[in-house]
């Protein structure tokens, strides 16, 4: 396999078509670059120019005395040819085409495409894309690609088919605050595609679960096979684009039409070991949930301090297929006999600890519910009362999680800016917190699934 | 399904059998009396129906007769058959044992990604109307087609309801590997649709196939 470091942490980069012009993409990858130049050299390359942002420029890659890791072009589709012989000559150790104009264009570009791929397989250079956003590693400070920002280092990478949701998702995380491993634009997938990058991560430290957004594959086969083995080390989370609805299938008794592409993806998935999810924030909730969580068999708990978000939780809960133990006699009676509970509580599970419900009762609800034997994983809901100790409470449940590390617990804090604080001290604390309760149902239905892929 | 053929009933049932895939009893006849002999060996009631590389959808053009019960019957039935078909390339009619049981469908079509996916689901209106199905992509481990037998919401019916008896899951298994098995070894066979396949709880019997080539 040939090594894909040099686009995860490159000692060296060279940007290809580097500009000061307001407003390009070029200027975009060069600031993107320039925030990671404490770890690593950075060489502009434009023939035209002297100087790009005070730094010095070279004509050809080929001019800069020192070897490079890693290259990045961002010029006319049609010098690209031109500026990937130099690569190839410059022997890089690895090549991002960031520029459009190819095989998602027209026959012409499709040629150009199998051109410079031809170029780049003749010198053993992996190649990612061309038409890509291209790639971001947080932990090492390299963001090699024109997204508008860096997210923060975190445990889930993300592969994405669209450059476009990527910078979306980064914007989101930012706002959210959760962080990436990794994030990668494959785009036109002339060399370097998902299954490269599958088999990478499948290795990779930082990784925890891998966040997968496909539109269509060019050899599923290989791929089910790949993602299988990645995913008996790492959960994978898959949203697949382009799905069509049922009124597209043909109805006549025969296979063939009723076999559309929808179903066949979800089957492959399925056989690969997968997590399918039909939204772009259930991507991201439920590859957060697994990678930061232990997962559990069928067996939860849930606590909430509002009538109504128990119910629809609950909903939810046998929506989803997960499985609420009855409380214990044990649970019942440590819960009759304590003068921390409101009198009025639910007696069963969901457990409604009624909403007056201080941290203290909190604390002691999740406590006496997780000593319960046969509950395996917790959801703790919380509502908005006058009373409410957002902040506390989180707090609460982080001591909870320290205390019993093979019972998972998820939260959902249904508010708004009042209840922000509290998500934010969950997430940073590795504990998946949402402010909807059918995400929660999901991402604990995500980790009983884990556990039985896992068996 | 331009420039595909359909495998003629010899061809078919030899594959058939070398996969183990059960047939309802079967006999390509050309006279009446062959077809009057073939009734009273496999019993009646019998089903009569055309069979022709051409036709694919034989029930729309009046190409079969079900639920034939005896002698004179089967006489009118053939020569009404033979009437239906005279422009067509046929390549005899085949008499069938009327086979008891829920119906089924199954069958095969290969992706350009994914190679021979398997589709599975309950007969008639349950496949073209509600479009209760379920797919998997072979190759079918047991545990997959157990899978994909529970994947569709007539499972139920089949696990017998209102105190009926199940229908035989083994054998259904069995069906379903099978069928990835042979589309796995056979690339010429492009799509493959058994419909209906009759189960109950003692064995599982392909009624009507279809092998395009």
């Amino acid at each position: 396999m040939r090594s894909l470091q040099p686009f995860f942490n490159p000692k060296s980069v060279a940007l290809i078509g580097a500009t000061d012009r307001p407003g390009s993409v070029g200027l975009g990858i060069c600031k993107n670059l320039l925030e990671g130049k404490s770890r690593r050299k950075i060489f502009f390359v434009n023939p035209y120019k002297k100087k790009v942002l005070e730094r010095k420029t070279y004509p050809k890659i080929t001019e800069i005395g020192e070897k490079i890791d890693l290259a990045i072009v961002v010029v006319p589709a049609f010098v690209v040819p031109k500026v990937i012989s130099d690569c190839a000559q410059k022997k890089v150790g690895g090549v991002i085409i960031i520029s459009s104009g190819f095989a998602e264009i027209d026959r012409e570009g499709v040629k150009r495409q199998k051109e410079i791929a031809e170029i780049l397989k003749k010198a053993n250079i992996p190649l990612l894309g061309p038409n890509c956003l291209g790639i971001l590693r947080p932990t090492s400070k390299l963001n090699a690609s024109f997204s508008p920002a860096m997210p923060k280092a975190g445990e889930v990478a993300f592969i994405s088919q669209s450059g476009a949701l990527l910078d979306s998702m980064i914007d989101k995380a930012l706002l959210d605050d959760y962080g990436f491993s990794a994030l990668i634009s494959y785009g036109n997938e002339a060399d370097l595609g998902v299954c490269d990058f599958l088999k990478f991560l499948k290795k990779d430290k930082k990784t925890k679960a891998i966040a997968l957004y496909i539109e269509g594959l060019k050899n599923g086969r290989e791929f089910i096979e790949i993602a299988r083995e990645t995913a008996k080390e790492k959960p994978i989370v898959a949203l697949k684009g382009g799905k069509t609805s049922l009124g597209q299938m043909a109805v006549t008794s025969h296979t063939a039409s009723l076999a559309g592409s929808p179903e066949i993806y979800s089957a492959a998935f399925k056989k690969a070991g997968i997590f399918e999810v039909e939204t772009v924030g259930d991507l991201l909730g439920v590859s957060l949930a697994l990678a930061w969580s232990s997962c559990c068999s069928n067996a939860i708990g849930v606590i909430t301090n509002g009538g109504a978000a128990g119910i629809l939780m609950a909903d939810w809960c046998e929506r989803y297929g997960l499985h609420l133990p009855k409380l214990s006699k044990k649970t019942l009676r440590k819960f009759e006999n304590s003068p921390i509970m409101n009198p009025a509580f639910s007696r069963q599970n969901p457990l409604d600890i009624v909403g007056d419900a201080l941290s203290i009762r909190y604390k002691f609800a999740l406590e006496t519910m997780l000593e319960q034997k046969n509950i395996q994983g917790l959801i703790v809901v919380e509502t908005l009362q006058i009373m409410t100790e957002v902040e506390k409470n989180a707090r609460v449940i982080i001591e909870a999680k320290r205390k019993w590390p093979k019972k998972p617990i998820i939260c959902c804090f249904l508010g708004g800016k009042f209840t922000e604080a509290g998500v934010k001290i969950l997430r940073r604390n590795l504990i998946p917190c949402y402010t909807e309760l059918r995400e929660a149902a999901l991402a604990m239905k995500a980790l009983i699934w884990r556990e039985n892929f896992l068996k | 399904m331009k420039n595909m053929k359909l495998l003629g009933f010899e061809e078919t049932k030899k594959l058939l059998g070398r996969y183990k895939i059960p047939l309802v009893r079967s006999k390509l006849v050309n006279t009446k009396k062959e077809a009057k002999e073939a009734a009273q060996k496999f019993g009646y009631p019998v089903v009569l129906k055309i069979s022709s590389p051409e036709v694919l959808h034989r029930t729309e053009k009046g190409l079969v007769r079900v639920g034939i019960g005896r002698e004179r019957d089967l006489e009118k039935a053939f020569d009404e058959i033979s009437r239906a078909c005279k422009r067509i390339k046929i390549e005899g009619i085949l008499i069938q044992k009327t086979a008891k049981g829920i119906e089924i469908a199954c069958g095969m079509k290969r992706d350009v990604s994914f190679g021979p996916v398997l589709m599975f689901g309950l007969g008639g209106v349950f496949i073209e109307v509600l479009k209760d199905v379920s797919f998997a992509i072979t190759p079918l481990t047991r545990k997959e087609a157990i899978g994909m037998i529970k994947g569709i919401k007539g499972y139920k019916i089949l696990k017998g309801y209102r105190g009926k008896t199940p229908v035989i899951f083994s054998e259904l298994t069995k069906l379903l590997t099978q069928l990835s098995k042979l589309s796995i070894k056979h690339p010429e066979i492009k799509e493959i649709d058994f419909n209906p396949v009759f189960v109950n709880k003692k064995k599982v019997q392909v009624a009507d196939f279809k092998f395009l080539v």
